[in-house]
């Protein structure tokens, strides 16, 4: 198998700096303490701790009151999106990371 | 639909946008799609570019088996929602006895060697990420997988470990199949960007 590959490493640091470090409607502060979170990381505050957890360990579990308790505190649907998908890609650049570095390692 | 401005659109074009596809399409919008269009300058700019990259550019994985990549990831993170359209996605190219084999059992579905080793390790990387390490990247190596296709079939596990998880905390609407049928169209031809 051959490939003419995508630069993922490219797009996967970009979507990161994006997320996690530029100015949008919410605090990157915020947004990458959701983003840990959901990738394992430590306890964050409520209500933003129960929603990040549930995001990254089973999101299809999350619930109207997690989701409801968000967006009262931060106040606009456009907030709450953004922490939202902060969650999700914190889990989701987790496993990035992990596989990379899998295939790196395989190939020394 | 957790957040209403999802739903509904966020600016004027959106909304119309919304509106005249789904009296085109002949059907809801689904959620997805809803959720490309909404505060755009937030992700639009690179989480669309990398899905549509990673889904329909270069590599050795073809089109319908990265859709059941997808389908599987999906799985994997019981998200109903995506296993209904990247299913039917797949479906177009691999055929739904075979996509709904793998969705069964893939290490027994009929697919190629290559395809199976790969599964197996993203279905590890999806479930236990801290647990995967360079011999189970060795294993698809030696199955015949590059590590370029490696990479290639990461991002699309690391995308839809994104996806299923935004899809399930908004509670996405779940079409009807003949629904997922006629939006898997629109995925083949409009792609994701």
């Amino acid at each position: 198998m051959t490939s003419q590959n995508t630069d993922h490493r490219a797009f996967a640091l970009r979507l990161e700096q994006r997320v996690f470090s530029e100015p949008a409607e919410t605090d990157p502060d915020l947004r990458r303490r959701m983003g840990e979170r959901a990738a394992g990381g430590s306890p964050i505050a409520a209500p933003y701790d129960a929603l990040a957890h549930q995001i990254g360990e089973a999101a299809y579990r999350v619930s109207d009151a997690q989701v409801a308790a968000v967006r009262d505190m931060v106040g606009t649907d456009r907030k709450a999106f953004e922490l939202i998908v902060s969650a999700a890609i914190g889990a989701g650049l987790r496993r990035w990371k992990a596989g990379i570095a899998a295939i790196e390692g395989a190939a020394e | 639909m957790r957040l209403q401005e999802i739903d509904t659109g966020d600016t004027l074009g959106s909304r119309l946008l919304i509106r005249f596809i789904s009296t085109v399409s002949g059907m809801r919008l689904p959620d997805a799609a809803r959720v490309a269009f909404y505060h755009k300058d937030f992700l639009g700019g690179v989480l669309g570019p990398w899905t549509q990259a990673t889904m329909r550019g270069p590599s050795s994985w073809s089109v319908g088996e990265r859709e059941l990549m997808a389908a599987m990831t999906a799985k994997w993170n019981s998200c109903a929602f995506c296993v209904g359209a990247h299913r039917a996605t797949s479906a177009r190219s691999l055929t739904r006895e075979v996509v709904d084999a793998a969705l069964s059992d893939y290490r027994t579905a009929p697919l190629p060697a290559p395809l199976i080793a790969m599964l197996g390790f993203l279905e590890k990387l999806t479930r236990t990420p801290d647990e995967v390490t360079s011999a189970d990247a060795r294993l698809v190596l030696a199955a015949g997988v590059t590590q370029d296709a490696m990479a290639d079939a990461v991002a699309v596990t690391t995308l839809f470990a994104i996806v299923t998880r935004y899809a399930d905390a908004l509670q996405f609407a779940m079409p009807t199949e003949a629904e997922f049928d006629k939006a898997a169209d629109m995925l083949l031809k409009r792609g994701y960007a």
